[in-house]
């Protein structure tokens, strides 16, 4: 069954750019405004015990259930797998490495995830932060996405195909 | 005229209160990720793919790679399908500098040469660790929402991640006392 949503296919392929830029434009707008930040949430949490901004990203873990939760309801054939856990079990929504096995998606979710909040803390915001940063003219984090656009053409061309090789290697892919 | 301009004054900070509060700002985000979804699944997948400043950022730029140097670097599908990719992070760099512009907080800020080289760094390897874990903390978010268990595994690794990084950050901040 092909997934359908409120705008069919042949008017999705045009609105795909329009709407996410739409989107991203509000996002941008409320970033900057209200400093949001996830890995700033737990940093500010654990080191001064403020809650302002982890309570924001909790809320987007919320929102966001609310959110599947209310349009599934309205249009169940948009969320063809939600709740995911029920139908699909432990396998994760798809992402980047395609086709592993569950243990490899856990040991993956471990491994960037421990990173991935180590980067955070030590560069001082997550990603988000960072891009809005650029954005009230902080060279520094222009610095950090140009980074990541290198990143993203270095993980799509070797890394990933290294990492999966890897894994398959030692078992668990 | 003096009263409308006040009542406009006071009606716009209302707004603004609500978004220079993180927790409005998220719920909103989880919703219209949720709307974004219903929206434009139709132009192919993945699901929970709302809002991610990792996987956007990999869609926008290996399409635009794909389109100068006629590769074939992988993309969502939702990108793949569609006349452009995704361009919520270009978005993001539109609405914050606007917003910056608007509010006068726009101010360049440099800082030294190596600083530079660690934060190029720094980005180069936060997406590559974002890829493995599929995606960057907000679609993490948007996963656990959808109800995606790994994808809750991964938020505890960021916590660990974040609690092992301030024991860093402040080893090295004694160090230099």
């Amino acid at each position: 069954m092909v997934a359908a949503g409120w705008l069919s296919k042949n008017i999705a392929i045009i609105a795909v750019p329009i709407v996410t830029l739409l989107f991203g434009i509000l996002i941008g707008w409320l970033g900057q405004r209200s400093g949001f930040c996830s890995v700033g949430g737990f940093r500010d949490f654990f080191l001064f015990r403020h809650t302002r901004l982890l309570y924001g990203y909790l809320a987007l873990i919320g929102g966001a259930f609310i959110g599947y939760l209310a349009f599934w309801l309205i249009t169940p054939s948009a969320f063809e797998n939600f709740s995911w856990v029920i139908g699909k079990g432990l396998m994760p929504v798809p992402g980047a490495p395609a086709n592993l096995t569950v243990a490899a998606y856990i040991v993956l979710a471990i491994i960037g995830g421990i990173a991935f909040g180590l980067i955070g803390v030590l560069i001082g915001g997550c990603p988000l932060r960072q891009v809005v940063m650029t954005s009230e003219g902080n060279i520094k984090s222009l610095c950090f996405v140009i980074g990541m656009c290198v990143g993203a053409v270095v993980y799509t061309m070797w890394i990933s195909g290294w990492g999966v090789a890897l894994l398959k290697a030692v078992g668990i892919a | 005229m003096a009263e409308t301009r006040a009542k406009t004054e006071k009606s716009s900070s209302f707004i603004d209160t609500l978004a220079r509060n993180p927790l409005y700002v998220g719920l909103a985000i989880g919703i219209l990720a949720a709307l974004v979804q219903v929206l434009l699944i139709s132009a192919g997948g993945p699901e929970a793919y709302g809002f991610c400043v990792a996987c956007h950022t990999r869609d926008v730029v290996n399409g635009g790679v794909n389109a100068v140097a006629g590769t074939k670097l992988a993309m969502a599908a939702i990108s793949q399908n569609a006349i452009l990719p995704v361009l919520t992070v270009v978005g993001v760099l539109i609405g914050a500098f606007a917003s910056a512009k608007y509010y006068t907080e726009f101010k360049i800020k440099t800082g030294g040469g190596v600083s530079y080289l660690w934060y190029l760094l720094g980005g180069l390897l936060f997406m590559i660790f974002a890829l493995f874990m599929g995606g960057c903390p907000y679609r993490i978010g948007l996963r656990i929402g959808y109800g995606d268990v790994v994808a809750l595994i991964g938020l505890v690794a960021i916590v660990i991640g974040v609690l092992v990084g301030i024991k860093i950050a402040t080893a090295m901040a004694e160090r230099e006392e």
